[in-house]
């Protein structure tokens, strides 16, 4: 009897265990569509607004009542091309000089001991909590006596956005760190110099970081907006996208282009996304295998 | 020819540990040396100083009378097999053997020729195309062996080869070590905390602890000839038994007393003792398990203890015996020559009777634990 | 104060423990500072007696030194290139004569005028012909005070390598004696990709950080110092010079908070900073225990569609974050679409004021923030949550945990041990955090009490956004924006360096190896 009693209990917590798993599943469906909807809204209302005709305001509906391709043609008249030009160069120069010199830095301070490395890291610790702002007038003034700014801004901003990253070195280095060293040790018994350890062992071991460190480096001079404001400072062709599109939005021109930003905003966004989307298992391993290890 | 010669090599680390102290050695062409001691002794370190891995804090490593203290590993043509394979994931087999030879910018038919030879030798020809992570514990050993065999180097440096492998397989790999080694015909330094490796590999073995060097000598040295207790109780499974008792001397022969039982120290040890003028002091005494055996009850020389745990190994039983004062022992007592009655009633709370013989004690002192005839 | 050993302390309730807890910290505290005070005091000593050292061995040398060694303390890489390692000599000549060059034509000059900052002030000439005015510009107190930090910065590095020089031709000497050979110059460059790789790794990016990172931040430094602004900016209108610690006077001032209706610096900061504080706290956690929230529903088990969930919240990252900001920002200005559409429904009667009021202002940010940072620390939340064992959950079922108490006990102190050090740093980045307040709402609403020397600083404004306003405003206060970078450092090193202390995960680095 009593027997009887205690398994009937069990089959009742146990139907209730499946009843409650199921609600709860379903409770994060919800959540997990609400979520989407919230997330993406924004890009959808981005993208429909850049098709809006009928005004260039800022209105509060979000389908155009006509659609068309004005936003897009219009945005060729501007310096809109000038700007989205400046930025793919330097994006394209960054990506390829802060993988190299972040590169440089990770790989020496995760495979060599020597005797300033550990005052080294905590040199560049403590310059990291310095406000950079601050040092973007001077190097603002420094580019101006060589030409480097206004109309000229593309290179200055690229040796801006290149000269310290060695800096940012944290996350490769967090991932090299995870690469045994007794492969190193291996190679440098077979006969490998340390250049050819670095080239032949820890380079094609490394592909998930390379790749993570040129995605990231790539796509942040599309967003920089401090920097190029300085260095672009009373110029509009100098201006990278950020700049441009932000002085868009200021009050006097707001009404004028509003439409317009979104149209510049979603021919910024759709070849950065695409690039990010291709490479998003990449990123997802540079950012859960070296951001959090440090 | 390749000697590897140590003199007063040292090494300390950044925080002032010293792990290796003042290490003399002289390792002879083509010999088989083998570092043994507990986890944190040095003798990886001293490898990895041989390799070039570490600085060398002081003294000098030569090999073939060249000074390599500043040398690169490279260029101080060893080779080495480490812990975990050390094989690199981004290569094949066939390009991980290859890759010492490649960067010696080998022609391409002799670079095949030697790795095909290597891997035909060890066995993994079949495996010459797969990356090592579709491989075993054993193949991954047998291929980094491989890439240290073709390079053809003068000192073969083996850290822990075998310590990532399981029971049976390390066995296996033990004996085509020993097979390697006839073959290859070079100067071997082999690393190992486990002394079984050591004995059946070793023509000599190196036993550290702490950085210093406990004794150096042959298997059969070190085996019956244990400089100090650290040494005895290290060589030999199970460990030999260290008993606290008396040396005493009586009309010019020697006599141990432990636990009350008188024995006469006879045959070769007495002679070596009276050689020796060892004063009667108190000692401790040194019986590996191997050498007790069950005794009468009658005997002078038998010692009364109670039967503990009874570890039934096939061929042979380990004991687990305490004496009256509390002493524990092990005795290890081969099957063959057990009459079924006897074997059944070692149980737990068994009282029985050992002994051994005078032939086989080592005596060490009671403050230096210094072996007394050494 | 008691002793309480470990069986003692298990039998107390937990607000005994936690009350004990406290009172062990506080009474460690003195000791702590007496111990940081006895590490600082070591540190000088060993300076000084590093110091010491050199200059003993420096002297040394000199007197052991053949004539070869003697002649390099004047001609740089002479003993070198005399002992036959050619490419070694000639760099550290070639070092020397560009440093004595630089220092005749140019650096000699900058420092000579660093005690004013220069002398003589732009100045007019009348021309009498055309009838114009025409300016004269003569010293440039910005290019006095840069050059002359990059001549002591030139200065240091000459001396360091000239006692570098005199370090290699003790070791050649030694060497020479010892009857072993010395490397050549070939052997040198075999060593840079090899032995001497990190070297040649580090050289490129250290150069820049000194010059791009280490250099302006001396350069601010001093200038806080001084009083370099939008009226005094060194060159076109009139030279800036020292004026001590004024600026800081001025910032930290509390006598008046206000004077006639103008908010005191020292108000306006204490405003600013509160509000950073506050900001950082809450971006870090809501972002940090929201991701983490998301990333274990999108982890259950029997969630279907996992990738496309990530997928969806991912693209937040691939966006550049100006455009989503700017976009998100403008939707709920007063006639954005947020606003439009709960007209529409007729769920409101007038606008919400999401940016006009500062408490409304500073909520909205939170919660876009929100937005902004979910994807990210689901991203690495999911790792984490991966590695966690799952024997450890399986054997706390079987212990009879819950769902709640797995996550008390077993997630959350293992995310927490995992991502300390990320917290803080997000914390300080946060505190940094210039694209989201920027974008979002420049700072809006203004406060209207604050100086107008202070930039129009408004209700959401951090430390850096105010930064940026105070040196791109109309009166370009450099040498106030100075003082209060110079402070912002301060708080964050404090906070990190204490925070750093209490965190278990970053005690030993090798431990992840």
């Amino acid at each position: 009897m009593s027997v009887n009693v205690s398994s009937s209990k069990i089959e009742k917590r146990h139907m209730g265990l499946k009843a409650s798993r199921n609600l709860s599943n379903t409770a994060i469906y919800i959540l997990l569509v609400a979520i989407s909807i919230i997330w993406l809204i924004p890009f959808v209302c981005i993208l429909l607004q850049s098709f809006r005709v009928e005004s260039t305001i800022q209105v509060g509906y979000v389908i155009p009542r006509v659609w068309g391709l004005n936003n897009y043609k219009n945005l060729l008249s501007t310096d809109f091309p000038k700007w989205y030009l400046n930025t793919f160069i330097a994006a394209m120069a960054t990506a390829v000089f802060q993988t190299i010199i972040v590169l440089c830095m990770s790989y020496t301070l995760s495979r060599f001991r020597f005797k300033l490395r550990k005052p080294l890291m905590r040199m560049m610790l403590i310059l990291g909590m310095f406000p950079g702002m601050l040092t973007m007038i001077i190097l603002y003034n420094v580019l101006k006596d060589l030409g480097l700014t206004q109309a000229n801004s593309v290179p200055g901003l690229i040796l801006v956005y290149i000269a310290s990253s060695g800096m940012g070195y944290y996350v490769s280095k967090g991932f090299f760190d995870t690469i045994p060293k007794s492969l190193d040790e291996a190679a440098r018994v077979d006969g490998a110099t340390r250049f050819q350890v670095l080239m032949k062992i820890i380079l094609p071991l490394a592909k998930p970081i390379v790749i993570y460190t040129i995605l990231t480096a790539f796509m942040a001079p599309w967003g920089d907006y401090v920097f190029a404001r300085y260095i672009s400072f009373g110029t509009s062709s100098g201006k990278n996208v950020a700049v441009g599109l932000y002085d868009w939005l200021n009050h006097d021109q707001i009404d004028k282009c509003y439409t317009m930003f979104c149209a510049g905003g979603v021919l910024v966004a759709l070849p950065v996304t695409i690039l990010f989307m291709c490479l998003q298992k990449y990123y997802v391993e540079g950012v859960t295998g070296g951001a959090v290890k440090g | 020819m390749a000697c590897v010669k140590l003199t007063d090599v040292k090494k300390v680390y950044d925080n002032n540990v010293t792990a290796v102290h003042d290490f003399n050695l002289e390792i002879k062409d083509k010999e088989f040396v083998v570092f043994v001691g507990p986890s944190g002794c040095g003798k990886s370190t001293t490898l990895r100083m041989i390799a070039g891995l570490e600085d060398i804090s002081g003294g000098t490593i030569e090999i073939d009378g060249v000074v390599v203290n500043d040398l690169q590993p490279k260029d101080r043509d060893i080779a080495m097999v480490f812990q975990n394979y050390a094989l690199y994931p981004h290569m094949t087999v066939y390009d991980n053997i290859a890759f010492s030879l490649r960067l010696q910018k080998m022609a391409e038919d002799e670079i095949y020729q030697k790795v095909t030879s290597a891997a035909e030798i060890l066995g993994i020809t079949e495996y010459l195309m797969r990356k090592p992570r579709a491989l075993s514990g054993g193949q991954r050993q047998r291929v980094a062996i491989g890439r240290a065999m073709v390079r053809n180097s003068k000192v073969f440096l083996m850290d822990e080869p075998l310590s990532n492998l399981d029971a049976k397989l390390r066995n296996q790999m033990r004996a085509e070590i020993i097979l390697l080694r006839q073959k290859l015909d070079t100067t071997f330094v082999y690393v190992t905390h486990d002394q079984t490796e050591a004995m059946t590999l070793g023509d000599r073995i190196v036993i550290m602890r702490d950085g210093i060097i406990e004794q150096v000598g042959t298997p059969t040295e070190v085996f019956e000839m244990p400089h100090n207790i650290f040494v005895a109780e290290f060589i030999g499974a199970p460990k030999m038994n260290m008993l606290s008792t008396k040396l005493i001397k009586e009309n010019g022969k020697y006599y141990v007393t432990p636990f009350g039982a008188k024995i006469e120290v006879d045959g070769k040890k007495g002679e070596e003792l009276t050689a020796k003028g060892v004063q009667p002091q108190e000692i401790f005494l040194g019986v590996r398990p191997e050498h007790i055996t069950l005794a009468d009850e009658n005997s002078p020389a038998a010692i009364p203890c109670t039967l503990e745990v009874n570890e039934m190994m096939g061929s042979e039983l380990h004991l687990h015996v305490y004496t009256e004062d509390g002493t524990r022992l092990i005795v290890r007592i081969p099957t063959i020559n057990l009459s079924h009655e006897t074997r059944d009633s070692l149980v737990y709370g068994k009282k029985m009777y050992i002994t051994f013989s005078g032939k086989v004690m080592h005596f060490f002192g009671k403050d230096s634990n210094e072996n007394l005839i050494y | 104060m008691i002793k309480f050993n470990t069986l003692d302390y298990l039998k107390l309730s937990k607000w005994d423990r936690f009350c004990l807890k406290i009172a062990v910290f506080l009474n460690l505290i003195p000791a702590r500072i007496f111990a940081l005070v006895k590490k600082l005091l070591i540190l000088i000593k060993n300076l000084l007696l590093a110091i010491y050292n050199e200059a003993a061995d420096i002297l040394v040398t000199f007197i052991n030194g053949d004539w070869k060694t003697r002649l390099s303390y004047v001609v740089m890489g002479f003993g070198s290139i005399a002992r036959g390692q050619i490419l070694r000599g000639a760099l550290f000549l070639l070092f020397e004569i560009v440093f004595i060059l630089y220092m005749i034509l140019a650096g000699g000059h900058w420092l000579s005028l660093i005690t004013t900052l220069g002398k003589k002030g732009p100045s007019t000439t009348y021309d009498p012909i055309l009838d114009v005015y025409t300016p004269v510009y003569n010293d440039n107190s910005f290019k006095i005070l840069l050059y002359s930090v990059l001549t002591v910065f030139f200065i240091i590095a000459f001396i360091f390598t000239w006692r570098v020089n005199i370090k290699q031709n003790k070791i050649a000497q030694k060497i020479l004696a010892s009857g072993k050979k010395l490397k050549s110059s070939k052997d040198d460059l075999r060593s840079m990709v090899d032995d001497q790789f990190h070297k040649t790794l580090l050289a490129l990016p250290l150069t820049g950080i000194i010059i791009f990172t280490v250099l302006p931040i001396f350069f601010m430094i001093l200038v806080a110092f001084t009083n370099y602004d939008g009226s005094h900016n060194g060159f076109t209108n009139s030279l800036f010079t020292w004026v001590g610690l004024d600026n800081f006077n001025t910032m930290l001032s509390w006598t008046a908070n206000t004077q006639g209706g103008v908010q005191s610096y020292s108000a306006t900061f204490g405003e600013v900073l509160t509000w950073t504080l506050i900001w950082a706290f809450f971006a870090t956690f809501t972002n940090y225990f929201l991701g983490m929230f998301v990333a274990m529903a999108i982890n259950k088990k029997g969630i279907n569609l996992k990738k496309l969930w990530r997928t969806i919240l991912v693209l937040t990252i691939a966006i550049p974050q100006f455009i989503s900001l700017l976009y998100v920002g403008k939707m709920f200005a007063k006639n954005g679409i947020i606003n439009g559409f709960l007209m529409n429904m007729g769920w409101i009667e007038t606008a919400l004021p999401f940016w006009e009021k500062a408490n409304w202002a500073r909520v909205t940010v939170i919660l876009i923030n929100i937005w902004i940072g979910i994807p990210y620390l689901m991203l690495i939340t999911t790792g984490i949550l991966m590695n966690i064992p799952q024997d450890l959950y399986e054997s706390a079922r079987i212990d009879g945990a819950n769902a709640w108490q797995q996550y008390r006990k077993i997630t959350l102190p293992y995310m927490l041990f995992v991502t300390g050090p990320y917290l803080l740093t997000s914390f300080t980045g946060n505190m940094n955090n210039f694209n989201v307040i920027f974008l979002l709402t420049g700072g809006a609403p203004t406060n209207p009490a604050a100086s107008s020397a202070a930039g129009s600083v408004g209700y959401t404004d951090l430390l850096v956004t105010w930064l940026f306003k105070i040196t791109t405003g109309a009166e370009a206060a450099y040498n106030i924006a100075s003082v209060i970078g110079i402070l912002v450092f301060v708080a964050v090193a404090v906070i990190s360096l204490v925070v750093y202390n209490l965190l278990p995960s970053i005690k030993n680095e090798e431990d992840f190896q």
